[in-house]
């Protein structure tokens, strides 16, 4: 059975080029979600079966870090691992990303290369 | 304290080389940095994001508009006709990881920086301002023949 993911960034750009990445890194997906914030990507998370969640930090309505918070509150999503991807890369918050349940950061700008190697190992 | 020297002007050229050169495969050439006025571009598409916490101001990115399309073309793989969406998404999502590279370049001289989410204007006629006092430091990029400028205007908070 195929794998989904569900890609969260508020730059369309973005989504774009994080599933163009993950071709180019040979990774493939049955279907890949898109959301523009922390508020879409709970609602597809209660809808679709996905299998991990690759999100931006900085979104308006509901940023990286509150959309973890949440998705730790929701027994049925709480098992879905999130990279986070953001140019944020400070310790504070990257370690309070990982102190909700995000599983690793990829730092844009990023390589299909790195892609690979931060999520290849997760999947 | 810190006894670092800041180099923003240099900050600002590897910080821009290093998104375009990662994401789009594009070598830019960048010019002299511009401390104080001047090298102002005639810019169809403007992106801004601001700065707070220990650097306070906004990083733009001004660009005239064949060099907005050619960027977004580039990122994306496509051709573009007009500045449209696609446009001002690109360019933002381009000062923001230029920003986000400035923002490291600030915590290895100790100031904590607090990015936002970029803003992006389209028109013939506009200008920036940013605030009284703040210091300004602009450095113009090649790309195929044409300039775009990356400026960032800054005040540290003591």
């Amino acid at each position: 059975m195929g794998k989904n993911v569900l890609l969260v960034d508020d730059s369309s750009t973005m989504r774009k080029i994080v599933g163009r990445s993950l071709r180019q890194a040979g990774i493939e997906f049955d279907n890949i979600f898109e959301a523009a914030d922390g508020i879409e990507a709970l609602e597809i998370l209660e809808k679709e079966k996905v299998d991990i969640v690759l999100s931006d930090i900085n979104m308006p309505n509901m940023d990286g870090i509150s959309f973890l918070r949440e998705k730790a509150t929701r027994d049925n999503m709480k098992g879905i691992p999130v990279l986070m991807i953001s140019t944020e890369t400070g310790d504070d918050i990257i370690g309070e990303a990982k102190a909700l349940g995000a599983v690793g950061a990829i730092k844009k700008p990023f390589t299909p290369d790195k892609v690979n190697e931060v999520l290849g190992p997760l999947l | 304290m810190n006894e670092k020297v800041m180099n923003v002007g240099q900050a600002i050229i590897e910080g821009t080389q290093d998104v375009f050169s990662t994401m789009l495969m594009v070598e830019l050439e960048a010019g002299e940095p511009i401390e104080g006025h001047g090298g102002e571009v005639d810019s169809n598409v403007t992106s801004m994001l601001g700065l707070g916490k220990d650097i306070r101001g906004m990083l733009a990115v001004h660009c005239p508009e064949a060099v907005a399309k050619d960027i977004t073309g580039t990122f994306l793989g496509m051709k573009v006709e007009e500045l449209d969406e696609d446009v001002k998404d690109a360019i933002g999502e381009i000062a923001n990881m230029i920003a986000g590279n400035l923002k490291i370049f600030f915590q290895e001289h100790d100031k904590d920086v607090a990015l936002a989410i970029p803003t992006s204007v389209v028109g013939k006629s506009f200008r920036t301002s940013g605030m009284f006092g703040a210091q300004r430091v602009a450095v113009p990029f090649s790309m195929n023949g044409a300039t775009f400028l990356v400026e960032l205007k800054y005040m540290e908070v003591i």
